[in-house]
């Protein structure tokens, strides 16, 4: 059985990982859309996305577009591949109940 | 780490509610807009075929297109917006050639061919639209290119079989169709 993954199961944490899951493997959504997607603070998505990234979950690129500073988010291969299992995790849960 | 039944389900739910709200806001599936604002156009324009003058509704088309063009331009610019990957760049210049040289193969056609009348001319721009849409769904989504073709059969059914009612034949199963297939795609997604 697959397990449960603590870092991703916070709340703001598992819906950023599904919004980025949704997106093709080479895609990556830019850091104001992502926050008006999930609802939340800027100071709290920005803290979510740090622990992501930490674990190596996501991939955050800062770069400039028309000399204005552009943060990108990106699950990675990992991230993608232990989303997966959480998911698979919280259905057997409910398979079991 | 202990999770209830309950608590699982409540967070598949919100991973389903997540998923389903970024592939409408900017995933490929927000093309179901273009479908709508371009099924509206069409049942505007083809209802103005059938009921008012050639002259009026040459006018007609022409706002409406520049309408259509102008709304299509800002939704996929925004859409485009806030999500980028290494090949979008390199495929929107090349979708966005694709339909300028099918525009103006379709022009061409049409000097060549000088239609008779505004059926005609009608058709020749259907034809092309429906061309564009298929070799689109043929390269992005394989899926796509069933309602183009009925699309295609309607229009010619309605050309060549029912000649006194083509414009509302089209404005209500071509406009109609388009919206209502733009309405699924985004209830499906």
């Amino acid at each position: 059985m697959a397990d449960l993954n603590e870092t991703i199961h916070q709340p703001v944490r598992l819906r950023t990982m599904a919004a980025l899951v949704t997106l093709k493997p080479d895609e990556e959504v830019d850091f104001t859309t992502l926050r008006s997607l999930l609802g939340v603070t800027d100071g709290n998505l920005g803290a979510h996305l740090r622990k992501l990234e930490e674990a190596g979950y996501i991939a955050v690129n800062k770069i400039f577009v028309e000399r204005k500073p552009r943060t990108f988010v990106a699950a990675t291969a990992d991230g993608r591949k232990v989303f997966a299992e959480h998911v698979v995790a919280l259905e057997s849960i409910l398979k079991s109940k | 780490m202990n999770v209830s039944p309950s608590e699982a389900e409540e967070a598949l739910a919100s991973i389903q509610a997540m998923m389903t709200k970024t592939r409408r806001a900017i995933s490929s599936s927000g093309a179901y807009i273009f479908l709508i604002i371009w099924g509206i156009i069409w049942l505007l324009g083809f209802l103005g075929s059938q009921f008012l003058s050639p002259v009026i509704t040459g006018y007609a088309w022409a706002v409406l297109d520049t309408l259509g063009g102008i709304l299509s331009a800002v939704f996929g610019i925004r859409m485009g917006r806030g999500v980028r990957s290494s090949s979008s760049f390199l495929s929107g210049k090349r979708i966005g050639s694709f339909w300028l040289l099918n525009f103006l193969y379709c022009i061409a056609v049409v000097a060549v061919s000088w239609p008779t009348g505004g059926k005609q001319m009608a058709m020749y721009i259907i034809l092309f639209v429906m061309i564009g849409w298929i070799a689109m769904s043929l390269l992005l989504s394989f899926a796509s290119i069933w309602p183009g073709l009925i699309i295609t059969v309607l229009a010619l059914v309605g050309f060549f079989l029912l000649p006194g009612i083509f414009y509302m034949w089209m404005a209500v199963l071509g406009g109609g169709g388009m919206i209502a297939l733009g309405l699924y795609i985004r209830s499906r997604w």
